[in-house]
């Protein structure tokens, strides 16, 4: 893994596990940890860490930033079907955040 | 479990003890047949026997006496003098003299299974198959998990069971053909002795926890309805989870427990407050182990089918009707697997992080601008291996999630009671009822 690549999973980790930590009930908290485990999955575990000291806590801009980290993956020759499904357990998980 | 094959025995003997007029009750009509009869009871005998002498080996590297040292101030000789002669190990030299001097072979299993016609007997097979099944029990894999005080109640156990056989071996001794215990003299008083030096100290009867169990199996065929289809999956996960999960997978089936220590708690604070603010307490210990085990990777194990228990739970447990009211039972059927949970997923963590299953992620080095040079490599940063309890993960496992280790109930039992007073009961006279009519 090349350092922009690396770069930009931590960065799509650290959105995800801000995310994870910051939805209003347990479920949707899981289902985000579940897309993160998915991502994690994807790479075969061989991720960055993940840091989510100072980051926003509007769940709208970092569903945003997150959503772009990921889409910008594919740049790094990660699987675009694989992506396209962590995007969509993604916005299921933000929907189940919402109601 | 040694609780259930040494009640077996006790309870044997209790009756045994009871029954007065051996040789009326030795039904025959000739003395070849009670000879015949006198035999089976000494192999019967001869099995508890061997199992006596076995369980005070097991029962040997933590049988110490309860007695004060002896004193060097000559006017306060109070103490045995020399600290090897111990009662128990008196009380297991005198078993092992009886057993060799024995002419009777232990029974063999085809013995020990066939139900014999005279009750008397039969009763003395009931007791040498308990001290069979006693035998693993005692071995030395459970020895080697005894504590000092409940070797104490195994002497004590041993020496009351001893004394039981010198008692009987007393009234049996007119049975054609009977050949008595070698020294039962002498095994009395050694037996006496023990008993009286376990009751110096405190004997931890939790021993009768210990032992072989069978094998807990996954519940397998339909999914159960309602709460009892959670349960079973809860179940499976745990036996699943004897095979170490890979990190994502560990994740996984951290989440689920969150998830349903969570979706329980509302269901157990209809009957259980306390409880309920156990689960809760639970889930939030999950959600801070899940935010910490982020930052843990790993690809050794599997744990695939484990994640799958746990989701099943999940999903059952969130398509239960809201008003569904659990019983008891069942609340404490999830806390008694809760715990085991707890343990299984707490050591997989600790001893993944220890032997190097799982690793810690670290944060990316940050790219140094131009300095001027034409080639600038990484920024690295190297961090020392430090010991696993410096993770905060490690950490939050031992000082939260890993179960307080509960007191077991550990009361001597009606059984030990009753053959105590089995050993001292005279029969009454006039109306005895268990001496058969003549």
């Amino acid at each position: 893994m090349l350092l922009p690549h690396a770069q930009t999973l931590a960065q799509a980790r650290s959105y995800l596990a801000a995310l994870a930590d910051r939805a209003s009930t347990i479920d949707a908290s899981s289902a985000y940890e579940h897309v993160l485990i998915e991502l994690d999955r994807i790479h075969g575990d061989e991720c960055p860490s993940a840091d989510t000291e100072g980051l926003t806590e509007d769940r709208a801009i970092l569903l945003a930033v997150a959503t772009s980290a990921l889409e910008e993956l594919e740049q790094y020759g990660v699987d675009l079907l694989r992506l396209e499904l962590v995007i969509a357990m993604l916005d299921d998980a933000y929907a189940l955040d919402g109601t | 479990m040694y609780g259930e094959s040494g009640a077996a025995m006790r309870a044997e003997l209790a009756g045994l003890l009871r029954q007065h007029r051996i040789q009326q009750r030795l039904v025959g009509t000739t003395a070849e047949q009670r000879e015949e009869l006198g035999g089976l009871i000494r192999t019967y005998r001869q099995s508890v026997i061997v199992w006596l002498g076995q369980a005070m080996r097991a029962a040997s590297p933590l049988a110490f006496s309860n007695m004060p040292p002896a004193q060097p101030n000559p006017f306060r000789a109070v103490g045995s003098r020399s600290p090897h002669l111990t009662a128990a190990s008196e009380l297991a030299r005198a078993i092992d003299i009886a057993r060799q001097q024995s002419s009777a072979r232990p029974a063999s299993t085809d013995a020990l299974a066939t139900p014999n016609a005279n009750p008397m007997v039969d009763r003395w097979r009931l007791a040498a198959r308990a001290a069979a099944l006693a035998e693993h029990d005692t071995s030395e894999q459970v020895s080697a998990q005894m504590t000092a005080p409940q070797a104490q109640a195994l002497v004590g156990d041993v020496a009351a069971l001893t004394q039981a056989l010198v008692v009987l071996d007393q009234r049996y001794k007119n049975t054609p053909g009977w050949e008595p215990l070698a020294q039962s003299t002498r095994l009395g008083w050694a037996s006496l002795a023990a008993a009286l030096d376990v009751n110096l100290g405190q004997p931890d009867y939790a021993l009768d926890h210990l032992g072989w169990r069978p094998k807990t199996k996954v519940i397998t065929g339909p999914v159960r309805p309602g709460i009892l289809g959670v349960l079973q999956a809860q179940h499976n996960l745990v036996i699943r989870m004897k095979s170490v999960p890979n990190a994502p997978n560990l994740r996984l089936v951290v989440d689920s427990q969150r998830l349903v220590s969570a979706h329980l708690a509302p269901y157990a604070a209809r009957i259980d407050d306390r409880l309920a603010g156990r689960w809760a307490e639970r889930a939030e210990t999950y959600a801070v182990i899940q935010k910490e085990l982020r930052e843990i990777g790993g690809l050794l194990g599997k744990g695939g089918l484990a994640v799958s228990e746990g989701a099943n739970a999940v999903a059952r447990l969130k398509a239960l009707p809201h008003h569904t009211i659990v019983e008891p039972r069942v609340l404490s059927g999830f806390q008694l697997l809760f715990n085991r949970l707890d343990h299984r997923i707490a050591d997989v963590i600790e001893d993944g992080v220890e032997q190097g299953a799982f690793f810690k992620r670290v944060t990316l080095p940050r790219l140094v601008g131009g300095g001027g040079q034409l080639v600038r490599p990484v920024r690295e940063r190297f961090v020392p291996v430090t010991s696993a309890k410096d993770l905060e993960v490690v950490k939050t496992v031992r000082e939260r999630l890993r179960p307080k280790d509960e007191a077991l109930m550990s009361t001597p039992g009606p059984t030990r009671v009753d053959l105590h007073s089995a050993l001292i009961h005279r029969p009454t006279r006039g109306g005895a009822v268990d001496v058969p009519n003549i």
